[in-house]
């Protein structure tokens, strides 16, 4: 059974949350403060991190990133904040994706979630390179000789669907229906956001990427291998 | 000298000096011409009495000479005449140089015939024969006494020279009567009025330009604070508030300074008052927008739950679900409204341009409207040829205006179809989405971008827009440096064009969609 932590200082929502997420299968950890998230994060570990960005005791964006600093785990942050200032911040700190409140459907939440769960790519060769890349798409393993980099689940998406149709040219949009699992959004500010993560990650030099290239005005595709 | 014009009309101290300058040379140019006038007459007149008194001494002299030589021989008066020429040209106060004329009036008739022969004409050397002139001589020949005139004195070279003629008839024994001029030179007394001229203009020269300077300095004491009030009311148009003017004095202009200053503080702490009590007002419709959101997300989500299981209520609880589902819906894009209606007040809306092809945006809209299933039909109109065209801008913004027009269009067009024309220009882009429905009289045109503003209250809504949709879509435009504008007639329906700038951060030059519909026909 997959477990979803949920971190909202909102009794009623986070009650609602849980009945909707059990509803869908999903088991449910709630935690109403922000102090309490690592505690029992590390005594039972979920598979994805539902996280309020207003918290008592500390905030959702710096609870965000103690997450980051011991794992890999997707979470989605929730906003009542639009603005991009507060978007981009809570990217920034690591969240994979994020939901602002209210959501237009509950159903939304519960595919996105699932988005961030699946088991992607499976009908992909086990091994992908870009340039000096190598991607263990099986072991979900990214690895530059033989040295392996950590990378979230959805950095390592991310770059599996840009590697796995070399030279293809990805728009932000198409990336955020393939790897973001959205329908229809014009939230670009995500793609770049996470472009950006994974490059200074991956890059040898994050201002002159050889791995995820820029195609000015149109979006994104993989470095074409031996080419350098 | 129109600039000149305009130099003295835009500047106090321009003007404040002219007229002083003006002035003060019309009261130096009259003094200064009356004392020359009256100088060089006087000199004249000194001149003109030593010269006739010498001039009649000499006359005297001659006579009374001429006298006792009646009756001498000729040889004896010969020198005579000699000696009268030499002591009438050299004698004498008058510094000015001296000739003289002796002519014998032709006309008179001699005692003595046979002496005839004896001619005496004399004339200093180097001059005309034809220098006396006319008039005086035709006063001499017929008077007693001493006879003046000024005229120039003409040399046999043809040089000239003004100077006073001094003339009498003069009798020499055994010739006849003569007569006898004497010609004094003006130009010492010339040199002297001319030295007298010089000096008077260098005078009121050197006047004019002190009185200039004295002006200017006076006058900056004064228009020194004034245009310093000035760039600080300059200062205080562009919102910086902390200006204010130095005082050092305790005259009027310290009084100016003082009453600036206080209006300055006064300003100041008024607008901050206002700036504060507006930021508090934003900052409690943007908390109060953020505060629902968390109620509302719950709201939602239990209203879901109930409406999945409405097919298990009675006719009433499942209509009162449906109906609590669809209010929600409202009330949440009412809520979304006034957060960006803060927003655009707090003004810290911000462009976010992505480069995107605007066909297609519009084409994804109509789609999400419900445009192509209208009941009156719905008529894209795009340039032959064109399919798409890029532009640079906040897609978010752009594709609600487009929603807000085509939902505004739906809600009004009725059964009558609704016409979307798309034209582009290297510059500009424009959209305009025309209906046929009820319209709108020209004079509430400017209305329709009113907050909360009905055209008519007691049309029922159709698709329950929030009444904020034009007042933001106006908003979005005008960020993108753009311009949203409504035509509409009465029965004739509205035309809303939208034209923006291809590039964000552009702006637009012309109108490629004109704002009249092509189809409407002016009564």
């Amino acid at each position: 059974m997959t477990l979803v932590m949920v971190v909202d200082d909102d009794q009623d929502l986070a009650e609602m949350l849980g009945i909707v997420l059990t509803g869908a299968g999903i088991d449910v950890d709630l935690v109403s403060r922000g102090d309490q998230v690592m505690e029992i994060f590390r005594n039972n570990p979920p598979d994805l991190v539902l996280l309020d960005v207003m918290l008592p005791g500390i905030d959702g964006i710096e609870v965000c990133k103690l997450i980051r600093a011991e794992s890999m785990v997707p979470i989605v942050m929730l906003s009542a904040k639009s603005d991009t200032h507060d978007v981009v911040r809570g990217l920034e700190a690591g969240a994979d994706d994020y939901m602002v409140k209210p959501f237009r459907h509950a159903s939304e939440l519960v595919a996105r979630i699932r988005t961030r769960l699946r088991r992607t790519n499976a009908d992909v060769t086990a091994l992908l390179t870009i340039r000096d890349l190598t991607i263990d798409v099986t072991a979900h393993e990214v690895s530059r000789a033989g040295k392996k980099i950590a990378l979230t689940r959805l950095e390592f998406d991310l770059l599996v669907a840009l590697a796995k149709e070399p030279g293809r040219v990805f728009s932000r949009d198409v990336l955020l229906g393939e790897v973001w699992g959205y329908r229809h959004s014009t939230d670009t500010r995500l793609v770049n956001v996470h472009v950006q993560r994974l490059r200074s990650k991956v890059e040898h030099d994050p201002e002159h990427p050889e791995i995820v290239m820029t195609v000015r005005g149109v979006g994104y595709k993989a470095g074409v291998s031996g080419n350098s | 000298m129109n600039r000149f014009r305009a130099t003295i009309r835009n500047s106090l101290a321009s003007k404040v000096i002219a007229t002083t300058l003006l002035l003060s040379f019309g009261v130096l140019f009259l003094t200064g011409s009356a004392l020359y006038s009256r100088l060089s007459e006087g000199i004249r007149q000194g001149n003109l009495d030593t010269s006739l008194a010498e001039a009649r001494s000499s006359f005297f002299n001659a006579q009374y000479q001429f006298l006792l030589a009646q009756g001498q021989s000729d040889l004896e008066i010969r020198d005579v005449v000699k000696d009268v020429i030499v002591t009438s040209t050299s004698a004498g106060v008058n510094q000015g140089a001296k000739s003289i004329v002796l002519m014998r009036i032709p006309n008179s008739v001699s005692l003595r015939p046979e002496n005839i022969k004896n001619l005496y004409d004399t004339i200093s050397t180097g001059l005309s024969t034809t220098t006396v002139p006319l008039s005086l001589r035709e006063k001499v020949e017929q008077s007693f006494v001493v006879e003046y005139q000024y005229a120039d004195l003409e040399y046999a070279d043809g040089k000239k020279e003004s100077s006073l003629f001094a003339g009498k008839r003069i009798d020499i024994p055994n010739s006849g009567t003569y007569e006898m001029y004497l010609i004094y030179s003006l130009s010492t007394q010339t040199a002297t009025v001319d030295f007298i001229r010089s000096a008077l203009l260098i005078t009121g020269i050197v006047l004019t330009f002190l009185i200039g300077l004295i002006t200017y300095l006076v006058v900056r004491q004064v228009v020194r604070p004034v245009r310093e009030a000035a760039r600080i009311a300059q200062q205080f148009t562009k919102g910086e508030f902390s200006q204010r003017m130095k005082i050092q004095t305790t005259d009027e202009l310290a009084t100016l300074g003082n009453a600036f200053n206080e209006m300055a503080l006064s300003l100041e702490s008024q607008i901050s008052r206002l700036e504060n009590l507006s930021r508090v007002q934003q900052r409690f419709v943007s908390d109060v927008s953020h505060e629902l959101r968390t109620p509302l997300t719950t709201l939602r989500m239990a209203s879901e739950v109930i409406y999945g299981e409405r097919e298990t209520f009675g006719p009433t609880t499942m209509r009162s679900t449906e109906l609590l589902v669809a209010q929600l819906d409202r009330f949440e894009k009412l809520l979304e409204d006034l957060l960006e209606v803060s927003r655009f007040d707090a003004e810290v809306a911000v462009l976010e341009p992505v480069n995107f092809d605007f066909v297609a945006m519009v084409e994804r809209c109509l789609e999400e409207a419900g445009a192509r299933s209208h009941v009156g039909g719905l008529v894209l109109h795009l340039e032959p040829g064109i399919s798409q065209i890029q532009i640079n801008a906040d897609i978010r913004r752009v594709e609600r205006v487009m929603r807000n027009l085509l939902s505004n269009a739906l809600d009004h067009a009725d059964d009558k179809p609704i016409v979307v024309t798309i034209v582009g220009t290297s510059t500009e882009v424009a959209v305009g989405v025309r209906d046929y429905g009820p319209g709108l009289e020209s004079a509430l045109l400017m209305r329709v971008f009113d907050r909360f503003w009905r055209a008519d209250p007691s049309r029922s809504r159709v698709r329950g827009g929030t009444g904020l949709g034009l007042s933001i879509a106006l908003e979005d435009a005008r960020l993108h440096n753009g311009e949203l504008e409504a035509w509409g007639r009465p029965g004739q329906g509205t035309h809303f064009v939208l034209t923006l700038p291809l590039i964000a951060g552009g702006s637009i030059s012309s109108r490629p969609l004109k704002l009249e519909p092509l189809d409407f026909v002016k009564a």
